[in-house]
């Protein structure tokens, strides 16, 4: 797939398949296209040319009115949370359920809620607002919110960018648990401790092209990366 | 049986049960709960408005009255009174009488006395003093002579003048092209009426649009996570409409209540007088304008919203 903004090329043909139960990071320079790819894959924006399929769904031409089908099947996680502060952990976690699923009423919407709260170790944080939630406690609430619909692909955009390393770790741990669910999940990130220290797959952009796709396992310690 | 997964059937009536409690939730409470937390920002929105349809109220019972002043001055009109010297001989009178009577173009003619012509005019509001004025009844006998088309008004004029019976002085009431100035007034007043509340929707409904514009902006954050959790349009979109909805319903309310108010004060006020300037303005027709004014309420304030959301908010 291909993006452009302007005459400016943001993604030129990049090819990348993510797979159910894998984690995959997404490294790269700022400016490398990452954002971009994450917003491709939630049709935030569509490309300029090429195809992007989602859980089975042509993001490239779906019409504005099915995009929410798409969305449903996307969970997403950003660096600065986005928890609406009006509400609590739980009802953060719960308004994106039933958002997304009339079908679901408030009582399951609790229920499944606590549960994504208990899986990211917040079961006891429900009725804490935002504001009284450390950074990654707020995280992880957002992960829960991310994950409580059970969608078939995770993206997450510098999650652990605003977190101190060993908060960073954890919600590293997180996103290796919700993988091994059986979620694709695709991590932008400039955090490459955390790259070498999981030793997952690595893919890597750079000036809007893909100059890397390193298998699990083979990703070394990635020294280049510091100075790409 | 063991080992086997028995799933009942999610009862149908509970989920339909579910879908409309949450539709009433996103949709209307959380709308409603906007709405107030939100009232500074609406306030000028809701304020033009009301305006706006007060002042709408007002020109539509307005335009009624004046229409139906229209319809009574063209009856009028086309009822050519000729009026008869008042030492014309009964006789003569009744020959003139069927003289006009088989005209096809008359409708019929009633001969009026002196002592009704004083009755009569004793009814209208001012003349009363006038006729009191005099010792003697100032007023002539007359054949009032209701004219078919009114066109044809003058030509009947024509054939009555030429009678010896008929008074020199003030021979008819016929006055060529005055109908035709009261149709002209009306006109102007009607452009000028439609004009001003133009002037005022647009006012309202720029305001109206503005003031959604600021309520999406203060709810980005949760119009994103709307929309990245999958939301469909209608329910990250419905809520505004239904704000701009309340924002028009309690408008419309309030300047329903004004107009239906002024127009019962008017009538319980002069109730000769008023009937005479605005014919046709009734409780039932107060009450039909007050209704209309918060149906309209309710349009112009989901109108704006959606045409506010269409300019403002992305896919």
């Amino acid at each position: 797939m291909s993006r452009l903004y302007g005459s400016r090329q943001a993604l030129s043909d990049v090819d990348v398949g993510l797979h159910p139960g894998e984690l995959t990071f997404l490294v790269g320079p700022s400016g490398a296209g990452k954002t971009t790819l994450l917003k491709l894959i939630n049709r935030e924006i569509r490309p300029t040319a090429g195809e992007v399929w989602v859980a089975g769904m042509p993001a490239h031409r779906l019409k504005p009115s099915h995009v929410a089908q798409l969305r449903r099947r996307v969970g997403v996680v950003f660096q600065d949370y986005k928890l609406l502060p009006r509400l609590t952990a739980l009802e953060n976690v719960a308004f994106a359920l039933q958002a997304a699923d009339l079908r679901v009423s408030g009582a399951e919407a609790a229920e499944r809620s606590l549960d994504a709260l208990e899986a990211v170790g917040l079961g006891d944080r429900g009725g804490a607002f935002p504001s009284q939630l450390s950074g990654g406690q707020q995280q992880r609430v957002a992960i829960a919110r991310a994950v409580v619909a059970q969608p078939a692909v995770l993206i997450a955009d510098e999650p652990t960018g605003n977190l101190d390393q060993e908060t960073a770790l954890e919600i590293m741990d997180l996103f290796e648990d919700i993988a091994a669910w059986g979620t694709a999940v695709l991590v932008a990130t400039h955090n490459i401790e955390i790259v070498t220290r999981l030793q997952r797959r690595v893919v890597t952009l750079v000036d809007g092209r893909l100059v890397r796709d390193q298998p699990a396992g083979q990703t070394g310690r990635m020294a280049w990366l510091a100075t790409s | 049986m063991a080992g086997d997964v028995v799933k009942p059937r999610f009862p149908r009536r509970h989920l339909v049960r579910v879908v409309a409690a949450n539709l009433v939730r996103c949709l209307f409470r959380d709308a409603a709960r906007s709405w107030g937390r939100n009232i500074g920002a609406t306030a000028p929105a809701l304020g033009s408005m009301t305006l706006l349809l007060l002042m709408a109220g007002l020109v539509g019972l307005t335009g009624f009255a004046l229409h139906n002043l229209e319809q009574q001055q063209a009856a009028q009109a086309s009822l050519l009174h000729v009026y008869l010297r008042d030492d014309a001989a009964y006789q003569d009178v009744v020959t003139l009488w069927n003289q006009l009577e088989a005209d096809a173009r008359v409708a019929r003619v009633t001969y009026i006395s002196k002592d009704e012509a004083l009755a009569r005019a004793q009814s209208i509001p001012g003349l009363p003093a006038l006729a009191n004025a005099s010792e003697s009844n100032p007023f002539p006998a007359s054949l009032d002579v209701q004219v078919r088309n009114i066109k044809d008004v003058g030509a009947i004029d024509a054939i009555a003048r030429k009678s010896s019976l008929v008074d020199p002085l003030f021979p008819t009431s016929y006055d060529r092209g005055a109908y035709a100035r009261i149709q002209a007034i009306l006109f102007g007043l009607a452009v000028a009426g439609f004009a001003f509340v133009a002037l005022l929707g647009f006012v309202a409904v720029t305001v109206t649009m503005n003031s959604i514009k600021a309520a999406i902006h203060s709810r980005h954050d949760e119009i994103t996570i709307m929309q990245l959790v999958g939301a469909p349009r209608w329910m990250v979109r419905g809520p505004f409409v239904v704000e701009g909805a309340i924002t028009g319903a309690v408008a419309g309310i309030v300047a329903g209540a004004v107009t239906f108010g002024l127009a019962m004060a008017g009538i319980a006020g002069g109730a000769s007088s008023f009937t005479q300037f605005a014919p046709g303005v009734t409780a039932a027709v107060a009450a039909i304008a007050a209704g209309i004014v918060l149906g309209a309420g309710l349009a112009l304030g989901s109108g704006s919203s959606m045409l506010s959301l269409r300019r403002h908010m992305e896919s």
